[in-house]
This record gives C-alpha cells, sequence and structure tokens, in this order.
C-alpha cells in the first residue's frame, strides 16, 4: 500500500510459454499448451473420422501432410492429441509426444522477416528442445481455420540426398 | 591540398576492384561481394518450414543462430555437388540467411571494376558478371537475394 492509502498495482507479465512438443517425422513442432484437451493412443481414439472424448467431437486433422511428412502409422509411439480452441475442436495425429515444455518467452524467436507470405500466419516463431529447432504453430492452422494447404519445403540436403 | 589529392586517389583507386568470394551451385561458378558473405561452415539438415515465399521453405540452426535457408540451387535448377556440402552465410538486408553450395571451398579473386558488365540475365538478382577462364561468373547480390530486382555497378 502506497503513502496515500491506495493499492499499488503491479502488472503480472507472464515470462514463459508452454507447449507440447510433438514430431512429424523428423520436425519437432510446439502446440501452445492451452489449447491441449488430451492425448490417446491410436487404439483409444479409434480410426473413423472423428474421435469423441468426454462428450466434445473431435474432427479428425491431417497436420503431417500440410508439414510435408508421411506419418509412419507402424509407429508404436503414435499418438493422438485432441486440440481446440474453444471453437474448432481437431484430433492430430502425431509420430510421437515429446512433452510438455515450458520456455522463457525470450527464447523464442519469431519467424525471420524473409518468410513473407501467410506462412507467417501458421507459424508464431521457433523455439529450441534439447539443442533442437521446433517451430511455434499458431493454434488457428492448426485447426484448419486458416483454409490454406501447403506442403512444406525441403531443404537443399534433402534434395541432394534424394 | 596535395595530400588531400593524393588520398582522394587512393580512395578512387580503392574502389576500382571488388573483392569477391567465388563458390559454387550444382558446378555452376557464381560470386559474392565478400562483404555480403557472413561466413562459411559445413552444411547442417535444415527443418522444413510450410511456405509460400519462393526458395525460403527451411530453416536452420547454427550455433546459436537461427536462420532461414534460401534455396539458390533450386532457384538455379541445381543439385549443390559434393560429398560435404557447405553453408554460405548471405548478410541479407532482412537478417542472416543460410545458402547450401558445392563442397569445393569458395576462393577469393579481386575483380577490377571495369571487368565488371551489367549482367544480361533478369532471373536473378546481381550485381553484374565477370568473365575468368573464359567463363562468366554473375556476382550474387546477396543482400537483396529473393527481392528480383538488378542492380549495376556503379553504386
Amino acid at each position: 500500500m502506497s503513502l496515500r492509502g491506495h493499492h499499488i498495482v503491479t502488472t503480472a507479465v507472464v515470462q514463459t510459454a508452454r507447449f507440447l512438443v510433438v514430431r512429424f517425422g523428423t520436425i519437432l513442432c510446439a502446440l501452445p499448451s492451452q489449447g491441449v484437451r488430451g492425448v490417446l493412443t491410436p487404439a483409444e481414439a479409434g480410426t473413423g473420422s472423428q474421435v469423441t472424448s468426454v462428450g466434445i467431437t473431435y474432427q479428425d486433422i491431417d497436420l503431417a501432410s500440410r508439414l510435408g511428412v508421411t506419418l509412419d502409422l507402424a509407429n508404436p509411439d503414435m499418438r493422438v492429441v485432441l486440440y481446440s480452441n474453444g471453437q474448432t475442436n481437431g484430433a492430430v495425429r502425431v509420430e510421437a509426444v515429446i512433452g510438455m515444455i515450458e520456455v522463457d518467452r525470450e527464447e523464442c524467436r519469431p519467424l525471420p522477416a524473409h518468410f513473407q507470405h501467410e506462412e507467417r500466419t501458421w507459424i508464431s516463431g521457433t523455439t529450441m528442445f534439447k539443442d533442437q529447432l521446433v517451430l511455434i504453430l499458431t493454434p488457428e492452422w492448426v485447426l484448419g481455420e486458416l483454409g490454406e494447404v501447403v506442403t512444406a519445403g525441403t531443404g537443399p540436403r534433402s534434395l541432394s540426398a534424394s | 591540398m596535395l595530400r588531400t589529392a593524393h588520398k582522394h586517389d587512393h580512395a578512387v583507386s580503392a574502389k576500382r576492384s571488388w573483392n569477391v568470394v567465388v563458390f559454387s551451385v550444382g558446378g555452376k561458378k557464381l560470386a559474392a561481394r565478400t562483404e555480403d558473405v557472413g561466413g562459411i561452415a559445413p552444411w547442417v539438415e535444415p527443418l522444413p518450414v510450410p511456405s509460400r515465399t519462393p526458395f525460403v521453405g527451411a530453416m536452420l540452426k547454427r550455433d546459436k543462430d537461427v536462420m532461414p535457408v534460401y534455396d539458390l540451387g533450386e532457384r538455379l535448377s541445381r543439385h549443390p555437388e559434393g560429398d560435404t556440402l557447405l553453408c554460405l552465410v548471405a548478410r541479407h538486408v532482412d537478417g542472416p540467411m543460410a545458402i547450401c553450395i558445392d563442397g569445393v571451398i569458395p576462393s577469393l579473386h579481386n575483380v577490377d571494376v571495369a571487368q565488371i558488365l551489367p549482367s544480361k540475365r533478369l532471373d536473378l538478382e546481381t550485381l553484374g558478371s565477370f568473365s575468368e577462364e573464359g567463363q562468366d561468373i554473375e556476382i550474387v547480390a546477396l543482400q537483396r537475394l529473393g527481392r528480383n530486382r538488378q542492380d549495376h555497378v556503379g553504386s
């Protein structure tokens, strides 16, 4: 309390961000944690075009193909992430769930300015996990609300290796 | 005045040549001004990024830096060659940018400005070209790569 009797108001700044890190092929992606509603095994999720959990229906979302990755369906680490922004509910099949991470906001870098088109609304930036680069995806793009269909580029090494 | 004039002459003569780094992509020799090159390092596996920006579809981590990859090979319809490819870091106006080049170690050249001719090609940002051993070598404008404009010698 100040000398005049007013309460001193301090603004709490959130210094960290939480993400669920998942893997598609060799690509690590970070999903903002506030949208994560659950993680199921493929057996629990079933094979239909939608997943129902705790009375909520989640439409199947093929995020892997938008990232240019073909999922290894035989991978025993495969999981289905139930994701929602309150309006749209999606079931995202991932090759593995790496885990929940909490990083300082200063460790989250914006997408470099060289990326000039719609991808700026798909990917909010990057962060690091165990010395590996991780793409931070926007919930709207994850849930297919932006409507774009695109395939991830392949790096020169990938081209030369093929 | 004489001293001033001498200094002026020296400054003019210093501008009469460019130091360039000559490298190759898919066997095609290219050059870049040394001040536009941030370094040469071994190539590391980039992270593919979904993107609609032409030729910018990946990122890589180099030490503590994260930078986009510009696929110059794809733009030139060539595949980088060599068992161990190299990474040329371009000092782009938007920030450092990685370019995959052939595994041949780049070399430094000093080129007289009089030998640099305006480039004939319009499909690549260049500062001009020069001939060496009968081969035309384009000087890539690394700072503006991807911005689709031509610059000319004399600036």
